[in-house]
């Protein structure tokens, strides 16, 4: 349905713009057509009625054909096709109500034919300017609905990014260090609230430098090397050229934490988390792959890689790769993205 | 040991969890002193249940993330008469719906003054019977929806043995157990079989018959037996019987 029947309010206005509309087509035919005011309303009157409704048919016709996917050639001979069609019946309805209305104002059928081409030509107008509008507020809609969906992702990203299960269990741990190892306790505090501060900051941002990733990365995994001790162990192999290439901001930040959570935590002994970015000819790749027991309870949470796939996708179209591959026990995914200097 | 002093069994796979229970156990005043002693302190979901089965405590705190089981699983395969207290960052709502089976649970992190509360709900229900089977709506409710069991846990006398769903020919009720069987061997769980159904994937594991649960991937063919009876002839061989309304779910499922 037409969304201007959503809101009963939006529609009374709808009509309202009609009442002066349908007085500017009165005067012109009268003047045109030397009618006097009773017999230009008695044919405007119904013609103004249909035309208000049917100037609300080119919301189909504009979805059916959308601005961007049809030729401008086939767009425009569509709508002035319609415009005629529409202009024809309108008026056949004219005539209609000047020849029911010929017997109180007697002539009113001959001398409506003088104002027959100016009507024609504004009916069609009319049509062609809200088959013009309905365009506009589609467009507007769709750029809307993106914006939101764009937010939308920016969200999940940021709420997959401060996991509550990792917070609680890191409070867990320095609740466990004051009685016990007090400056170890305030040294992980820092290293938490480093970590949260830096993660609202660069949540704001939808791409940073690889670099400042990283620096988010690593004080992940300051926090859980305290809780997991020497089960997480790190070995990182980076160059330095990847430093200043642009990634989506709170990306691999998550596959880390995928890392720790899928990986090392359900690990006895834990493992070696490998992190590897490399300058390739496509732009950058970035390599994590991490050790896991086959036989391990499946793990409840964690962000999803369909998540960091949409994210991909949104922002780079096909140009960037992220590819998953599991061995008996290991898991890797390494992350391709076109290198844009920031 | 002194009469009324807890035996404990602390399960969790980080040091630091682990040493916030010992703390609180150890070094709480006298006058507050809950009388528990640590028989045994365990990193994995394989040794808590052979702690269980070695000690036979009073109270296992269990961490529900740790390697090999989680502890849900450890909760399906210990003694029913050990008080479980599990000890979890998980959120309220998830753990609320393991009220039935476990006597508390304490949220990471916690303070002296709650664990002193589920000491005194221990301590209330020392000796008391948990439900063996949870309500599987409870059950199914700390999982997410549409995902499915994957495996199967039971234990091999003190020793634990996983049965990956795939690899679940079909389960047989038996009273309050269920006959599982898989790769040739057979295993008894204490489980009630409308419980198994309900973890499973229904579009892998067909009820065939009231007693019976079937995985669809080992039937090799439909037998008639008499003249308006049925049996499934499974891929090793073993026949099971076919009740009216479980003809239809199989013909639902991969005839539909």
């Amino acid at each position: 349905m037409h969304p201007i029947f959503q809101n009963w309010k939006v529609f009374l206005l709808y009509l309202a713009v009609w009442v002066p509309l349908g007085a500017i087509l009165g005067l012109l035919i009268s003047v045109v057509g030397t009618l006097s005011a009773a017999e230009a309303a008695a044919i405007i009157a119904p013609v103004t009625v249909v035309l208000a409704f049917v100037c609300l048919s080119p919301w189909y016709a504009c979805r059916a054909l959308p601005l961007r996917s049809a030729r401008a050639g086939r767009l425009l001979g569509q709508h002035l096709l319609a415009a005629m069609v529409v202009a024809v019946g309108v008026l056949l309805v004219a005539r209609l109500a000047a020849s029911s209305f010929s017997d109180i104002l007697p002539g009113l059928d001959q001398r409506f034919r003088a104002a027959v081409p100016v009507l024609t030509a504004m009916v069609a107008m009319i049509y062609l300017l809200s088959t013009a509008m309905h365009y506009v507020v589609i467009e507007a809609q769709a750029s809307r609905r993106s914006e939101l969906l764009a937010r939308e992702a920016q969200l999940r990203a940021l709420k997959a990014q401060v996991n509550p299960h990792f917070l609680f269990n890191s409070l867990n741990s320095i609740s466990a260090l004051t009685a016990s190892d007090a400056v170890r306790a305030r040294e992980m505090c820092i290293r938490l609230a480093d970590f949260l501060r830096t993660s609202l900051r660069l949540g704001e941002r939808a791409a940073i430098p690889f670099r400042e990733e990283m620096e988010l990365t690593r004080m992940y995994l300051g926090v859980e090397q305290v809780r997991f001790g020497r089960r997480l162990r790190l070995h990182e192999d980076m160059e330095t050229a990847c430093d200043e290439c642009e990634v989506p901001a709170l990306l691999i930040q998550p596959l880390v934490e995928n890392a720790v959570k899928h990986g090392i935590a359900l690990l006895d002994e834990g493992g070696e988390i490998l992190l590897l970015a490399r300058r390739v000819r496509e732009g950058l790749r970035f390599t994590i792959e991490n050790p896991f027991d086959p036989a391990a309870p499946a793990n409840r949470s964690g962000i999803g890689l369909a998540n960091v796939r949409q994210r991909l996708e949104a922002r780079y179209g096909t140009a960037a790769r992220l590819e998953v591959e599991a061995g008996e026990n290991w898991y890797r995914v390494t992350l391709t993205v076109p290198a844009l200097v920031s | 040991m002194k009469a009324g002093v807890l035996k404990a069994v602390i399960a969790d796979d980080e040091e630091l969890a682990r040493g916030i229970l010992r703390e609180y156990i150890e070094h709480e005043g006298p006058a507050n002193q809950p009388g528990m002693e640590i028989v045994a302190e365990c990193t994995n979901g394989f040794e808590a249940v052979k702690a269980c089965g070695e000690w036979k405590p009073d109270v296992l705190f269990l961490d529900i993330q740790m390697p090999k089981l989680d502890g849900f699983e450890v909760l399906e395969l210990i003694d029913p008469k050990v008080a479980v207290v599990f000890v979890t960052a998980f959120d309220q709502y998830a753990m609320r719906a393991f009220d039935a089976a476990a006597v508390d649970y304490l949220l990471k992190p916690f303070g002296v003054e709650r664990f002193r509360t589920a000491i005194e709900k221990v301590r209330r229900r020392v000796g008391e019977v948990r439900p063996a089977s949870l309500p599987e709506e409870l059950k199914n409710a700390a999982r997410p929806t549409g995902a499915y069991l994957e495996r199967v846990v039971v234990k091999d006398g003190a020793k634990v043995h996983v049965i990956p769903a795939g690899k679940l020919d079909y389960a047989e009720a038996q009273d309050d157990y269920v006959a599982l069987r898989s790769e040739g061997r057979g295993w008894l769980k204490q489980q009630t079989i409308a419980s198994l159904e309900a973890a499973l994937d229904p579009k892998r594991f067909v009820r065939l018959h009231r007693s019976y649960l079937v995985n669809v991937e080992r039937i090799t063919r439909i037998e008639q037996n008499t003249k308006d009876t049925w049996l499934a002839v499974l891929v090793d061989g073993s026949k099971i019987p076919l009740s009216r309304g479980g003809y239809a779910r199989l013909n639902a499922l991969i005839g539909g």
